[in-house]
């Protein structure tokens, strides 16, 4: 009986964690020996006209493969430095060196870009934050930032390609709902959308997007969401409930879109893991050649 | 979202609302209240923007006495050093200063003060709502010089602080935006950004954004047509808290009272206060 009753209290303390999925990274994750690794540079952006005053750091991803005589495809991805960091939830660096290398998805330049901050002048004052603005809004302000402000910028140095199927954007929570709202406002510069555990909750507005989705005629965006069955549930809305809304509409209007839900929480770990068959998928027909 | 360190993120009313406090009427009787503030110790201050009286002072306890001479119209107050009362008065057309309770002097005139806030360097802004204007003043200099730092926010009308002085922010009467700015070194704002949205009524209906305060975690409180609401420190709403009395306009709040506990607001013509999970910044 003892054991029964003890046995009981271990399940009931440990209940939450064996129902969950473990999981874990393919090695297509991993460095492999004998695909050549791209390059990665740091850089502070500082000069944006779409948010004044924002300073931000930002990492480009540089294919061992790019070729600057040839437009190449990019992806922008949203809180940045989370997509890149070798230990970070997605290693996206590792995961383009390898499925490139395979010749499994074109050439692409990887643009990691963090949320902007507003520096307070005063001594010891605390910076504004203007992720949640950047992220949250539902307007075109964010696109704009992208095509006005940062993508002149990387393009100085970098040949990104103009046709709009070789653009994505991607991101986690407000950076997932971010991304969908770049295609959503400038689907004729972007339409792969990438999002993980997507904020499409009432942070600034975001869960309007399945009423909007069913009736808008529909746009050429292919859109890849993640989502876990314990994401938040708090004031702004019910995250597993709010992307099953999202898929159910992208379903209704007939897009191409691929929604996945595991049983993790608010985190990076189930979309890190699938992030290579994401981008098999998002860049399926991607003609390699291009 | 997301693995942000704990500040005052994903803010439900539950982290701020104790469920067991109830609105407490402190005052009624007036014609308007308006003018909200607290002064170091907690105590709280309001005028009845309506009538011509002396400001009133209410004591921890709940007690309200008059405070200074007869005054009219005063639709915003706030200490700076040394005790020193910083008065809107629009109807007489400047800015006052009541120093020890006693001594009232002229700080600047010919503007339409509506609402004001004290830096803790001595810097003063103001709201003009008729002319779209935000004014600054350095209370340091001998010969006050009015400068301009905004204009074009459509009825410009409560002003506040973040506990660090870093950032400024004004409501819009009409629009739901909540305009944030950075003080610069020279005190000019910049960056001005509508970093906080009110919730409306209805479409092209005015948000009635008015008096604004912040708590020490940098939640921002924006009195409205709908109630007052409340903003995590990114400028997400975490709710609409309910006026006391909704059938009357909500116009000023403040954190006041045993350390800064209350939420105090001026509502139609009575006085309320709430005990919160949160306490003010003590200006």
């Amino acid at each position: 009986m003892k054991i029964l009753v003890t046995s009981f209290f271990v399940l009931c303390i440990f209940w939450p964690y064996v129902a969950l999925s473990e999981y874990k990274y393919t090695e297509d994750s991993f460095p492999k020996n004998g695909v050549p690794k791209g390059k990665i540079i740091k850089k502070e952006f500082a000069k944006s006209k779409i948010y004044p005053g924002t300073v931000r750091d930002y990492w480009i991803y540089v294919p061992h493969q790019y070729n600057p005589e040839k437009p190449t495809c990019f992806m922008v991805f949203q809180d940045g430095n989370w997509y890149q960091a070798a230990k970070g939830h997605t290693r996206a660096p590792v995961v383009f060196d390898n499925l490139i290398h395979q010749k499994e998805i074109p050439v692409i330049i990887g643009i990691f870009v963090n949320p902007g901050v507003i520096p307070s002048e005063k001594e010891g004052g605390k910076p504004r934050k203007n992720r949640s603005l950047e992220y949250d809004t539902l307007n075109d302000q964010y696109s704009r930032f992208l095509l006005e402000d940062l993508l002149p910028e990387v393009e100085k140095d970098y040949n990104l390609t103009k046709d709009p199927e070789g653009r994505s954007v991607c991101g986690i929570s407000s950076g997932g709902i971010c991304a969908w709202t770049v295609a959503w406002e400038r689907p004729d510069q972007f339409r792969k959308v990438i999002s993980y555990i997507g904020s499409f909750t009432n942070i600034r507005g975001g869960h309007a997007y399945p009423a909007m989705i069913r009736k808008t005629e529909k746009k050429p965006i292919r859109v890849f969401l993640q989502e876990g069955e314990n994401d938040l549930d708090n004031l702004h809305g019910n995250w597993p409930l709010a992307n099953r809304q999202m898929a159910a509409a992208l379903k209704f209007t007939g897009y191409d879109y691929k929604f996945v839900m595991g049983d993790g929480a608010h985190n990076g770990k189930h979309g890190g893991t699938i992030f290579p068959d994401m981008l098999r998928w998002i860049w399926r027909d991607y003609k390699k050649a291009k | 979202m997301m693995a942000i360190p704990a500040e005052a993120q994903d803010t439900p009313l539950s982290m701020v609302l104790s469920p067991d406090s109830k609105w407490e009427k402190i005052a009624g009787g007036m014609n308007f209240c308006d003018a909200c503030c607290t002064d170091s110790e907690g105590n709280f201050y309001f005028a009845d923007a309506g009538n011509k009286g002396p400001i009133k002072k209410v004591s921890h306890d709940g007690e309200v006495q008059d405070f200074g001479p007869s005054l009219d119209g005063v639709s915003g107050l706030q200490f700076g050093k040394d005790s020193s009362l910083y008065i809107c008065q629009g109807k007489a057309r400047r800015i006052s200063v009541l120093k020890n309770g006693k001594r009232l002097e002229t700080v600047v005139e010919n503007v339409r003060p509506n609402d004001l806030v004290v830096t803790n360097n001595n810097q003063l802004y103001f709201t003009e709502t008729s002319t779209q204007r935000v004014y600054h003043v350095n209370l340091n200099d001998e010969v006050k010089v009015l400068s301009i730092v905004d204009t074009g926010i459509l009825k410009p009308n409560g002003i506040g602080l973040t506990p660090c002085d870093g950032t400024l922010f004004v409501s819009d009467h009409l629009d739901k935006e909540v305009w944030f700015f950075r003080i610069e070194k020279n005190h000019k704002l910049s960056m001005k950004a509508p970093y906080a949205s009110l919730r409306i009524r209805g479409k092209n209906l005015p948000s009635r954004g008015d008096g604004c305060d912040a708590d020490s975690l940098s939640r921002y409180y924006v009195t409205s047509d709908l109630g007052i609401q409340m903003f995590d420190p990114t400028g997400r709403l975490g709710g609409v808290i309910s006026s006391p009395d909704p059938m009357k306009p909500v116009v000023s709040i403040a954190f006041a009272g045993k350390d800064f506990q209350y939420l105090y607001v001026a509502n139609g013509g009575t006085i309320y206060r709430r005990l919160m999970k949160v306490s003010g910044v003590g200006r």
